[in-house]
C-alpha cells in the first residue's frame, strides 16, 4: 500500500509535527517517566513504610473499630466518609473523610485522629502528581490536559508523515556513521510499534485532565443544561438521595460486607472481593454504602454495590458484564489508562512502554537539534545550544529529582520524627530542589558536559535508592528476595537496573563526545 | 498555519461538538446513556477536526468551512431537539 500526500502537506505536516512536539514534548517526557513508576503506587507504599510488608492484614472488626472510632470523635464525617478495606491494597484499614474546609483526613487503627496525608504516600503521591500535573497545583492538571490534546495533534501529524514510507522503513534500524538516521529510526519505530497505546494515552489523558471543563462548554450547546441533574447517575452507583431526617442506626461492616457478595452472586459473580466504601448521611434512615470491589478474571473488574445502609437492602449496582453504556465506557477508559487489568504482566509492560515513550520525546528533542546542526562549525546555534540544555536539565533532571525522592523517602520515613519535619514535605522538597538544582546546572555547563554529568548523577542516586532502603528498614533486597516479598524486591532491583543503564548511558555520551562527530552540541573540543 | 490552527481550535471545538451531540443524540435510546461516550469521544473528534484544518488551502477557508458546518449541525441539533424527534 502505498499513500501519497502532496509535498505540501507533507510540509505543512512536518512543521505541525515540530512545533506541537516541542510545546508539549518536556511535559510529556515528566508524564510518562513519572507515569511509568505510577503504575507501581501500591507497592510504592509498602515500600517507603517501614515494615509494612510484614504487618498482618487487618479483619473487618479493626475496620468497625475504626471506622465508629472515626465518626464518634469526626461529627463532620457523617456526612461523607471512605474507607479501604483491609486487604492486598493496604493491609490495615484506612479511613478518609473531608472536613468542612474540604481538606481531606485520613486516619487508621495506628493514628485513629488523623492526618491530612495518607500514611506512608508521600512518595507515590509525589511521583503521581508529577505524572498528571507536574507537580503545579490546580493549575497543572488543565496544563496536561492541554499537553494530551497536542500529544493527539503530534501523534496524527507524526503518522502522516511517516505514512508513506511506513511499512518499509518499520524494522529498519540503521546505525553507522549518519547518527540522525539512526535516533529518526528508533523515534519511528517506537512511535509506530506504540501508537495504539499512545492513542489511547492521548485520549484517556485529556479526558482525565479536562473531562470537567468540557462538560460544562457541553452541557449548554448538546446536552440543553441538563448535565448537572445527569451527571451522577452517568458517573456514579448510589443514586443521590436525600436524607430522611429520621435516625436509624447503620448496619456493620461485616454485614454490608457479607451483602455486597450476596448481591454481586445474584448477578453471576462468584467473587468479589470488597476493596473500599462510601458512606453518606451515616446514622440517617436513608444512609446509603456504596462498596467497591474486584471481581477477579473479569475485564473492567472493579464493581460497585450500594446499599441501604441500615438495613443492608440493595439499591444499585454496576458489575462487571452488568453495566449500563455510561459505566462499562468509564471503567474501561479507567483500567485502560491506569494498565488495572491482567496481571502482574500487563504492569510490567505499561512501565516498559512508559519508559519507551518518554525515550520517544527524548528523541524527538535530539532529532530537532540534529537536524539544525551547523555541520561546517564547531560553535552551534543559541536555540540548538539552549534546547540541548534544557532537554538535559528537564529530562535527566527529573529521573535524578525521583530517585532522590525515593531516598528521602526512606530518609525522612525513619528520621522525619527526630528532625520534626513532615515526611511529605520532606520528600517534595527534596524532589524539586534537586530537579532544580539539575536545571541550574545544565543552564551552565556544556551541554556534552552536563548530560554526562547529570547521567552519572542519575546512576548514584538511582543506586542510592536499594541502598537507602535496605539500610533503614534491613528489608535488603537479597532478603526480600527470600522471605517472597516480590514488590519490594522488584522496585529494588528495578532501581539497580536502571542504576546499570544510566551509567551505561553516561559513559555512551562521554564516548560519544570524545570520538564522535566534533560539530554538535554533544561534542567535547577534540581533534576528529 | 496560524489561521489553519486557530480554526481547528475554535470553530473545530463547535463542530466536533455538533457532531458528538448529533450523534449521541440519534443514537437509540435516551441520550443520557450517551453522556460518558461522548465526552470520550470528543477529545479525538477535536483532535481529527484540529489536524484535518491542516488539509485546507488557507485559514480563512478552514474558519469559514468550521464555522459554517458547527452552526448548521448546532442548529440542527436544537431544531431536532425542539421537535422532539430525538431524545
Amino acid at each position: 500500500m502505498v499513500i501519497r500526500f502532496s509535498s505540501g502537506t507533507l510540509r505543512t505536516f512536518t512543521t505541525l509535527h515540530t512545533w506541537v512536539g516541542l510545546c508539549a514534548g518536556f511535559a510529556l517526557f515528566v508524564a510518562f517517566y513519572a507515569g511509568a513508576i505510577t503504575i507501581f503506587h501500591h507497592d510504592l507504599m509498602v515500600w517507603q513504610s517501614p515494615h509494612a510488608a510484614e504487618q498482618p492484614v487487618g479483619t473487618l472488626d479493626d475496620a468497625q473499630r475504626l471506622l465508629d472510632g472515626t465518626l464518634a470523635r469526626h461529627p463532620e464525617a457523617r456526612a461523607w466518609v471512605g474507607m479501604m478495606f483491609p486487604g492486598e491494597e493496604t493491609a490495615q484499614p484506612v479511613v478518609y473523610w473531608p472536613d468542612a474546609a474540604g481538606t481531606w483526613h485520613y486516619a487508621t487503627p495506628d493514628d485513629p485522629e488523623g492526618a491530612e496525608h495518607p500514611p506512608a504516600a508521600a512518595l507515590s503521591e509525589l511521583v503521581n502528581a508529577l505524572h498528571y500535573s507536574l507537580g503545579i497545583p490546580v493549575a497543572g492538571t488543565y496544563l496536561m490536559g492541554i499537553v494530551s490534546l497536542l500529544y493527539g495533534v503530534a501523534l496524527v501529524s507524526g503518522l502522516v508523515i511517516h505514512l508513506p514510507k511506513l511499512a518499509e522503513d518499520l524494522f529498519a534500524l540503521r546505525p553507522g556513521r549518519n547518527f540522525k538516521r539512526f535516533w529518526q529510526d528508533a523515534h519511528n519505530v517506537i512511535g509506530v510499534l506504540s501508537l495504539p497505546l499512545h492513542v489511547m494515552f492521548a485520549v484517556t489523558g485529556a479526558l482525565l485532565c479536562l473531562v470537567m471543563v468540557v462538560a460544562l462548554a457541553l452541557d449548554p450547546l448538546v446536552y440543553g443544561g441538563k448535565l448537572a441533574e445527569t451527571m451522577p447517575a452517568a458517573l456514579d452507583t448510589a443514586p443521590q438521595v436525600q436524607p430522611a431526617g429520621r435516625p436509624q442506626a447503620p448496619g456493620s461492616v461485616a454485614m454490608w460486607h457479607a451483602r455486597a457478595q450476596e448481591a454481586a452472586k445474584a448477578q453471576g459473580l462468584e467473587a468479589f472481593e470488597p476493596v473500599y466504601l462510601k458512606l453518606t448521611h451515616v446514622g440517617d434512615a436513608n444512609a446509603i454504602v456504596e462498596i467497591t470491589g474486584e471481581a477477579p478474571r473479569r475485564l473492567g473488574a472493579l464493581g460497585a454495590v450500594a446499599l441501604n445502609a441500615a438495613t443492608g437492602e440493595l439499591v444499585a449496582s454496576q458489575l462487571p458484564g452488568r453495566r449500563d453504556a455510561n459505566h462499562a465506557t468509564l471503567s474501561i477508559a479507567y483500567l485502560l489508562h491506569f494498565g488495572e487489568y491482567g496481571n502482574a504482566w500487563v504492569q510490567w509492560l505499561y512501565f516498559l512502554l512508559g519508559l519507551g515513550g518518554a525515550f520517544l520525546f527524548y528523541s524527538g528533542n535530539l532529532l530537532w537539534i540534529e537536524s539544525r546542526r551547523k555541520r561546517r562549525q564547531a560553535t552551534q546555534g543559541k536555540a540548538q545550544v539552549w534546547m540541548a540544555k534544557a532537554t538535559v536539565g528537564v529530562c535527566i533532571g527529573v529521573c535524578v529529582a525521583i530517585s532522590a525522592a525515593f531516598v528521602a523517602a526512606q530518609v525522612f520515613e525513619a528520621r522525619a520524627a527526630a528532625w520534626d519535619v513532615p515526611v511529605a514535605a520532606g520528600v517534595t522538597w527534596t524532589c524539586f530542589t534537586t530537579w532544580a538544582l539539575c536545571l541550574l546546572w545544565a543552564a551552565l555547563r556544556a551541554p556534552a558536559r552536563a548530560a554526562r554529568e547529570l547521567l552519572w548523577a542519575a546512576a548514584i542516586v538511582t543506586a542510592l535508592v536499594p541502598l537507602a532502603h535496605g539500610a533503614a528498614t534491613g528489608e535488603w533486597l537479597w532478603k526480600s528476595a527470600a522471605v517472597g516479598h516480590t514488590a519490594l524486591f522488584a522496585i529494588d532491583a528495578g532501581a539497580l537496573a536502571m542504576a546499570i543503564a544510566f551509567a551505561w548511558l553516561a559513559r555512551t555520551t562521554a564516548r560519544r563526545a570524545r570520538t564522535g562527530e566534533p560539530n554538535s552540541v554533544w561534542a567535547e573540543p577534540h581533534s576528529p | 498555519m496560524w489561521g489553519r490552527a486557530t480554526a481547528g481550535i475554535v470553530p473545530g471545538f463547535f463542530l466536533a461538538a455538533a457532531l458528538v451531540g448529533l450523534i449521541g443524540w440519534a443514537l437509540p435510546g435516551p441520550w443520557q446513556s450517551t453522556l460518558v461516550g461522548g465526552l470520550v469521544a470528543f477529545f479525538p473528534v477535536w483532535v481529527g477536526l484540529a489536524c484535518l484544518a491542516f488539509a485546507f488551502r488557507d485559514g480563512a477557508r478552514a474558519w469559514l468551512a468550521y464555522a459554517g458546518l458547527a452552526a448548521a449541525g448546532l442548529l440542527a441539533l436544537w431544531w431536532l431537539r425542539h421537535l422532539q424527534w430525538v431524545q
